[in-house]
């Protein structure tokens, strides 16, 4: 299936937070966060992405797989 | 004392979602069912995602690491088997009941959205750019830096100095247009193969963590059908604007964010 080609191997922590904190449906649950509070994270995030980056270049793995269809 | 738990609300289906898939990530998942909608839900502690627990874990980011990576990775797997409209990160309710008088009350509106998404895959693409490999791929194909550029080596030194001031100028603004052109021109063919297309805010490098800078971040909703085309253009467009400096990032499929609003915006306010 050309999905599994497709999509980056690791789907980085960025793309995930830039959907899940930003978009999806808005309801007005019992419990809210507030906006300021998303506000932190992305001045945080660098510092954690920096960490988990580091991390990586450890184990040697690659960023992203060349996308190619399987033969 | 047993701690009081809320209702953290993670997808909606309509058909009855297969959680033996899911089990695996965390434990005490289950769904609540209203009317022929099927709401993902899970227990989780006050203290860690009340109102008050919640401020103090969105400051540390390991925890919103795990919880939102955990938010994406279920809603995937639940995906996997029906059409699901993800709702954002930390979506909570008090207990069961208050959930169900949300599904009865947006109940119809979400029978609408599940239809339009029948089908349907949520993609991903992120355009970066290099500018100065840009700029360099620019130099050498722009008539009008090339004419300057001639015009400077036959020139005395005073002038010359002029004319480079003026060709930093036009290699500005002939790179401006490129990104603008390249970018525009791969939004309008990938959103031409698809039913809804959305561009999102640029996030700059202190949180890309990238030394390119992302000229494009847009999202399309792709009929499962189409998406090997949709893939196709992707894989052109690569060829195309890559080896000037651009990097095309595709990711997918993914739940449907960007494209299950409510029609109804005043619950953002509410």
């Amino acid at each position: 299936m050309h999905n599994v080609v497709t999509r980056s191997k690791d789907v980085t922590l960025l793309e995930i937070l830039d959907r899940v904190l930003e978009k999806g449906v808005v309801i007005s649950g019992d419990v809210v966060i507030s906006v300021a509070d998303v506000d932190l994270i992305y001045l945080g995030l660098k510092v954690l992405l920096s960490s988990v980056e580091t991390m990586e270049k450890y184990r040697g793995a690659p960023i992203t797989g060349p996308m190619q269809e399987p033969t | 004392m047993t701690e009081n738990q809320l209702v953290y609300l993670y997808c909606i289906t309509n058909e009855e979602p297969m959680l033996k898939n899911v089990e695996d990530l965390v434990e005490g998942l289950y769904f609540v069912h209203h009317k022929s909608l099927y709401a993902v839900v899970r227990n989780v502690g006050e203290s860690e995602f009340g109102q008050e627990g919640l401020k103090r874990n969105m400051a540390d980011l390991e925890w919103v690491k795990t919880n939102a990576t955990l938010h994406e990775r279920l809603i995937e797997q639940v995906m996997a088997n029906a059409d699901v409209i993800p709702f954002k990160f930390g979506t909570l309710f008090n207990t069961d009941d208050s959930l169900k008088a949300m599904l009865e009350e947006y109940g119809e509106e979400f029978k609408a959205i599940l239809r339009k998404l029948e089908n349907k895959e949520e993609w991903g693409i992120k355009i970066y750019c290099d500018t100065e490999k840009l700029k360099a791929s620019t130099i050498n194909d722009d008539p009008e830096i090339l004419k300057i550029e001639n015009q400077i080596s036959s020139s005395p030194p005073g002038k010359a100095f002029f004319l480079e001031k003026k060709k930093a100028e036009l290699l500005a603004q002939s790179t401006n247009a490129r990104i603008n052109e390249s970018g525009q021109e791969s939004f309008e063919l990938l959103k031409e193969l698809s039913f809804e297309a959305r561009i999102n805010k640029l996030l700059p490098r202190e949180v890309t963590d990238r030394d390119d800078e992302m000229v494009l971040n847009s999202a399309f909703l792709v009929g499962k059908e189409e998406v090997g085309d949709f893939i196709n253009m992707v894989d052109t467009l690569k060829m195309h604007h890559e080896n000037k400096g651009f990097f095309i990032d595709c990711t997918g499929p993914w739940p449907p964010y960007n494209f299950c609003g409510l029609s109804n915006q005043k619950v953002q306010n509410a």
